[in-house]
């Protein structure tokens, strides 16, 4: 198979680190020679500047702009510097995705992605219900619209509880004066619903998979939080063989007809002992080059999914194998910030030598 | 969650990784040696012979630190 041209999203791996970056590593060990696209929000992703980063860089759009400019702006990408392939690796910019088959198609651009109603089905608001039919355990859930709902749902729920924006941002917050503060924020920042959730105590476990689209995983790589931030982040983790964690998320995969890549984030209830469904992310994580590190490519099978429709089983991820995220600094010049900012895009391969 | 004794990975410092949930432990030498009897289907009787015999302590004494570990790694969810 020839290098790959693919566009990849999410470049940033600062404190609340994306994907891309780790899926940009993973197509690297497979196809080092593999042309790569990143698509940023900001200039100051630090991904665009890494060694193994991308090819050329553009900024886009934000997705909320809508469907016309980011098609538009994906056009004069594909003029400089054409692709074939995209990963998306945020959610709002899958959730726009999803609308787009056919114009996505029509460009020859090839994705994985779940369709509308996957997607919709695993979404913070609706995820009690996949999870009752599933007969998997969420905490006690409730979407609001605004401030004056989510007062009234916490006193429903008790503190401490967990607030989350329906894309991104999870507060923990004990008291009705951090429940506005950060309600009011994630509003401000994300818009309505707002979830409230009771707060699970217990260790995190987060399973990666790709889905098949008939309702088969490609492979599972689990893992059990090690290190979390203080926001809530995985700073390291630890690969663990659990056949209850297996079973919920082939129960998951299997009741959406998942495709594509996906996350998903349990507890465990030190109350009850038993696994709590937290989220399912429609995409890698964070950590996915982990998994390719210990022989498990991810992005690697999806991108033969991709190109021929099908790929073969990813092994196990063997028990006993850990990361620990390791923060450096990268080099970047002014006139790079100066093409993307300006310009709108950077030939990275130009500007580095 | 249970993890069977035979899944646990140990070294011979007395480190050992429950692989279901991920956690480490370090085991005295007294607990390294109990895991390895009982991973080898050794019974609670023969294992406090072993502990009298390569510890010298009184049955007594055996007995009480035996079952204490015993609830230790029952509460674990090693079986």
């Amino acid at each position: 198979m020839s290098a790959p041209r693919i566009a990849v999203s999410g470049l940033h791996r600062g404190e609340n680190p994306q994907p891309g970056a780790g899926i940009m590593r993973s197509v690297r060990r497979r196809w080092p020679d593999a042309f790569i696209v990143g698509l940023a929000y900001d200039a100051h992703e630090s991904g665009i500047y890494a060694d193994d980063g991308p090819d050329a860089a553009f900024v886009m759009p934000y997705p909320k702009a809508g469907a016309k400019p980011f098609l538009s702006r994906l056009d004069e990408v594909m003029e400089r510097a054409p692709f074939d392939l995209f990963i998306p690796t945020l959610d709002a910019e899958i959730e726009l995705l999803v609308h787009l088959e056919k114009e996505l198609a029509q460009r020859r651009i090839l994705t994985c992605l779940p369709d509308r109603e996957m997607l919709h089905r695993r979404s913070k608001d609706k995820l009690s219900a996949l999870a009752k039919q599933c007969n998997v355990q969420v905490p006690e859930t409730v979407a609001v619209a605004d401030l004056g709902g989510a007062l009234a749902a916490a006193a429903k729920l008790e503190f401490p509880l967990v607030v989350k924006g329906q894309y991104y941002d999870a507060k923990l917050v004990h008291s009705y004066n951090e429940l506005s503060s950060a309600a009011s924020q994630i509003l401000a920042q994300w818009g309505a619903p707002l979830i409230l959730q009771r707060c699970i105590i217990g260790p995190e476990f987060n399973a990666l998979g790709i889905g098949d689209g008939k309702g088969g995983i490609l492979g599972l790589c689990s893992i059990r939080k090690t290190i979390v931030s203080d926001k809530g982040k995985g700073l390291g983790g630890m690969t663990i063989k659990d056949a209850k964690l297996n079973e919920l998320c082939a129960n998951l995969i299997s009741e959406l007809c998942w495709r594509g890549p996906f996350e998903i984030e349990v507890m465990k209830d030190e109350e009850s002992g038993e696994h709590v469904l937290i989220e399912i992310n429609p995409r890698f994580p964070a950590w996915v080059d982990f998994a390719s590190m210990i022989g498990a490519n991810f992005p690697a099978a999806v991108i033969e999914m991709m190109q021929n429709g099908k790929t073969d089983p990813l092994p196990n991820c063997d028990a006993g194998h850990f990361y620990l995220r390791h923060q450096v600094e990268v080099l970047g010049h002014v006139n790079q910030l100066s093409a993307l900012s300006a310009d709108g895009g950077v030939m990275l391969q130009q500007t580095k030598n | 969650m249970t993890t069977s004794l035979n899944d646990l990975l140990l070294n011979d410092r007395g480190f050992a990784f429950d692989p279901t949930g991920g956690e480490t432990y370090q085991l005295s030498a007294t607990g390294l040696r109990i895991v390895r009897l009982l991973q080898q289907d050794t019974n609670e009787e023969n294992i406090l012979t072993h502990m009298m015999e390569e510890y010298e302590v009184d049955k007594n004494t055996a007995q009480r630190d035996l079952r204490s570990f015993l609830q230790s790694i029952e509460s674990l969810g090693w079986k």
